[in-house]
């Protein structure tokens, strides 16, 4: 999938409407593959997150689907995922995004003088 | 709760899940329990949370669904139809003959050929049961 190109619109936030699960674990992805386990472990480590087993699978199933991450070959009955390039894309926008919104928050409650 | 039947009762949500989804995930999901109980996350989060991942994975669209879905509806139709015109067939006649003789005193235990139409209780059958009767029975009421 080619970020931001699909309809002709670059830099097109793709990541907006995933939820956060879904964002945290592209987070995750992009320190390196990990499997299901690893990735709650780094979550919770990274964002103070405990991500349910059920939304994890729903989650990895959604950002494959959208093809940005890919399974990697099994260990044992892990099945390890890793970020794609157009996934790693989608979230330097998704970030880029969220900096931008949060500078402005940030401007506002500076000027605003709370 | 103890682990073995905590792991009993994850398997048993985890029924809930399609079976792509099982033969994709199945095992992982039960490690991946299991692994998360030994930490000390409680049993019932970790099923409700598989309950409500069960639940988003079926109403998931997925490629293909729909269309087998409309498949699956089809030849149920079908089956429906062809079983319903089976019916219609052989208990037809009879019921045809019984709310006759409720209508009218009708010839008992005999078997009559409508000469110009079909008997009056196949007329007041839909006219999607009038042809079957009429494809079967050639108009003929037993």
């Amino acid at each position: 999938m080619t970020v931001g190109r699909r309809d002709g619109r670059a830099g097109q936030d793709v990541l907006r409407r995933v939820g956060e699960a879904s964002v945290l674990i592209l987070i995750s992805l992009a320190g390196g593959p990990k499997h299901g386990y690893a990735l709650i472990q780094d979550i919770k480590e990274l964002a103070d997150v405990e991500l349910g087993p059920g939304t994890l699978y729903g989650a990895l199933d959604r950002l494959e689907r959208l093809g940005l991450i890919e399974p990697l070959p099994a260990e044992d009955r892990r099945h390890p995922y890793r970020i794609t390039v157009p996934g790693a894309a989608a979230l330097r926008v998704h970030l880029d995004e969220v900096e931008r919104v949060s500078a402005a928050g940030r401007l506002r409650l500076q000027l605003g003088g709370i | 709760m103890d682990d073995s039947r905590a792991a009993r009762l994850v398997q048993g949500v985890l029924r809930c899940y399609p079976v792509r989804w099982r033969r994709r995930h199945g095992d992982e999901a039960a490690e991946l329990a299991a692994l998360l109980i030994r930490d000390g996350t409680p049993a019932g989060s970790i099923v409700l949370s598989y309950l409500a991942g069960a639940a988003r994975a079926w109403l998931t669209p997925r490629p293909g669904r729909r269309l087998s879905t409309v498949a699956c509806a089809l030849l149920a139709m079908a089956c429906s139809v062809g079983l319903s015109a089976g019916l219609l067939a052989s208990a037809g006649p009879a019921r045809a003959a019984s709310t006759s003789s409720a209508r009218a005193p009708a010839p008992p235990a005999q078997c009559r050929t409508s000469a110009a139409g079909p008997v009056p209780a196949v007329i007041a059958a839909t006219d999607h049961a009038q042809m079957i009767i009429w494809a079967a029975g050639h108009g003929r009421a037993c």
